[in-house]
């Protein structure tokens, strides 16, 4: 696939009705991957120094002599410290990179196409990443010092396939959300924000209000409980798939400025 | 190049001082299309217009493949028109602007005869 | 023989309540080079946002190689257009840019962009963002001429370019056209410095065309008559005047349309002064706001 980048983009004219253009969507992916500090350097760098953080924590209370089965790192929120920076990636994608693309004679629909695709192959990678340096955590016991970074919230108690299950639907979510709501700034400006705003007050207060007036709090976390982490997890990536689809519709008449 | 007239009639005529000073000899290639255009700073097109003028003239012919060349005796049919146009472009003028300022034809002429001594 | 490469007819595009492209009627040519004239804020990103499917009309027709352009793959690559304003990836270098070119433009010229990079001496690993503004120019200029796109459009590509690169612009422009002819679409408001580079004028004001001819039928096409205020309008009387001036005893009169040898001569019996407009001139006389009340009508001869 990578041939695109001497060769003439031939299948363009000969398969022009063609549904599916590869060499089109790819070219995409690899726009998002020419700089490669925006995706993959800058949130590698966010990870390392929220362990190089926790580790200096780790130090000091070794230091103080107070025993680490009590200090609590399993509530420690460092492993989820890129997920801020990453929101901002997906505001980008569409804020920075879809009037670029345009301007290069790229379609919306292969923009999104080839953007949804960089979202899922980064967010393998992330999650790769994250399920293994857990792994490699237990294996050397809290990196030598009883530290735990990764160990923590629902990774605790979890195997690799888990780590990494949950980690690469969270990644997908968060990058569909920055990216999606930024098309919605793309095609209706100010006034589309606004109601997106209110709109998503409007349903979160209606849910509470729901679950409030039918007594139902008890009954959705015993059942958020009964479908477990994998079922959790399943439901956010069914979330970044909506919103994958609604970003789809709505970049479709995106108008840069 | 002036904004008065048409760029391509300065080119064509830029051409024909060329050859009929002598610069570019009966025979000879003139400069194609890119380099007029690019020496310039004109768009080609406008060079092409400027160079059919000429041909439509019979002052420049193509050789297929080769370019353009001066067709022989253009210089000689160029210098004849110019002659030709040269009382209205010049004298007509020269004639109107000495009476504006009292000039007689008698004085015009010596003042004509003066100058050429001195250049 | 010419090919036809875009149709616009009745083109419409409102933002809100106001009219920004009031239905025009526009067709380009296969191989010639385009001067899309106006003053700022005329229209002329929007019909070239249009043109390259960045926006969508809201009325009238509108192909380019034969289609609508927005989202038309096939239409699509054949274009280029990089935005007076245009965004770039966070972060981007013009190096970043120059590397992913390719993979969008199928004629793109690596050494071309390279010579070019030298010519305007333009720093390749600074980010886009400390860019000054002739080297983001720059940027766009090179990804333009390099692309080799059949539908090339240049946005004001000169602005904060000094004197040497924009005439380095202008000299690769024609060099690189001669040897590979495209349609170029060239939006300014420095006419003069480009006049002689385009092949056909396209004059825009308050989203309307005022004016859609040849560059050579435009040049010479008008001429400003100076001296006593008598013998101005005894000279002028028949003729369409599209500006005048006058102090004192004195006045100038701008008319429409050429003078022959015999009105030359005449102007000169009279002691009148001749003086040529330039294409920049003869714009601002269309466009200048003492005739902006009746515009359709001067253009009409």
């Amino acid at each position: 696939m990578t041939a695109t980048a001497t060769g003439p983009v031939r299948a363009a004219t000969t398969e022009g009705a063609s549904r599916l253009r590869p060499n089109e969507i790819w070219r995409i992916v690899r726009l998002h991957a020419v700089n490669p500090s925006i995706f993959f350097g800058v949130p590698a760098m966010v990870l390392g120094g929220a362990w190089a953080i926790t580790m200096v924590i780790a130090l000091i209370l070794l230091g103080s002599g107070v025993p680490m089965e009590n200090t609590g790192f399993r509530y420690s929120w460092a492993v989820l410290s890129p997920q801020w920076y990453l929101i901002v990636v997906g505001v980008q994608a569409v804020s920075y990179t879809f009037p670029f693309a345009l301007g290069f004679g790229a379609t919306r629909r292969d923009y999104w196409l080839g953007t949804g695709l960089m979202f899922v192959l980064a967010s393998v990678l992330y999650a790769l990443a994250i399920a293994t340096l857990l792994l490699i955590e237990r294996a050397t016991g809290g990196w030598g010092i009883g530290a735990g970074m990764f160990d923590a919230l629902w990774y605790v108690g979890g195997d690799w396939a888990t780590a990494f299950y949950s980690t690469f639907a969270l990644q997908l979510l968060v990058l569909f959300i920055g990216a999606g709501v930024t098309t919605v700034f793309m095609r209706w400006r100010m006034k589309g924000m606004l109601t997106l705003a209110a709109g998503a007050m409007a349903l979160i207060l209606g849910v509470i209000a729901l679950l409030t007036f039918t007594e139902s709090w008890e009954p959705l976390g015993d059942w958020l409980g009964s479908i477990g982490v994998v079922g959790v997890f399943s439901l956010l990536l069914l979330t970044a798939l909506a919103w994958a689809g609604a970003g789809f519709l709505v970049i479709r008449r995106a108008t840069p400025r | 190049m002036d904004d008065s007239r048409p760029i391509f009639v300065q080119i064509a005529e830029q051409i024909e001082n060329d050859i009929i000073d002598g610069a570019v000899a009966e025979d000879a290639a003139i400069p194609s299309i890119n380099e007029l255009a690019a020496f310039h700073r004109i768009n080609p097109a406008t060079a092409l217009k400027g160079v059919n003028r000429l041909v439509e003239q019979g002052i420049v012919a193509k050789r297929r493949g080769v370019g353009m060349f001066v067709v022989p005796g253009a210089r000689a049919r160029l210098i004849e028109r110019r002659r030709d146009e040269f009382a209205a472009d010049y004298l007509r003028p020269l004639i109107t602007e000495a009476a504006k300022l009292g000039i007689g034809i008698d004085e015009l002429a010596g003042m004509l005869r003066e100058e050429r001594i001195l250049s | 023989m010419t090919t036809t490469v875009a149709r616009a007819r009745g083109l419409v595009k409102r933002y809100g309540s106001f009219t920004a492209i009031d239905g025009i009627d526009l067709t380009l040519e296969e191989g010639r080079i385009y001067g899309l004239l106006g003053r700022n804020g005329a229209g002329k990103t929007t019909i070239m946002q249009l043109l390259t499917g960045q926006i969508f009309p809201n009325g009238g027709e509108l192909e380019v190689f034969g289609r609508a352009p927005a989202e038309h793959a096939e239409v699509l690559r054949r274009l280029c257009f990089i935005a007076e304003a245009q965004r770039y990836p966070e972060d981007f270098t013009p190096a970043h840019v120059l590397t992913s070119a390719p993979w969008f433009f199928e004629h793109w010229d690596a050494a071309f962009a390279e010579r070019l990079v030298a010519d305007f001496r333009l720093p390749l690993k600074r980010r886009i963002k400390k860019l000054s503004r002739g080297q983001l120019s720059a940027v766009g200029v090179i990804v333009g001429l390099a692309s080799r796109a059949p539908l090339t459009f240049f946005d004001e590509p000169y602005l904060g370019l000094d004197a040497v690169a924009r005439q380095i612009f202008y000299d690769r422009l024609l060099e690189d056209y001669a040897e590979h002819p495209r349609t170029i679409v060239l939006s300014t408001h420095l006419i003069d410095e480009v006049a002689n580079l385009l092949e056909h004028v396209i004059l825009i004001d308050r989203g309307r065309i005022l004016l859609d001819s040849d560059a050579d039928d435009v040049r010479g096409s008008a001429t400003t008559v100076a001296g006593p205020s008598t013998a101005v309008e005894r000279f002028v009387a028949d003729r369409p005047v599209i500006g005048r001036e006058a102090i004192g005893g004195l006045a100038s009169a701008t008319i429409d349309g050429r003078l022959d040898r015999a009105d030359r001569l005449r102007a000169a019996e009279l002691g009148l002064e001749l003086a040529p407009v330039s294409l920049q001139q003869l714009i601002v006389h269309l466009t200048g706001t003492e005739l902006a009340g009746a515009p359709e009508k001067e253009v009409a001869a």
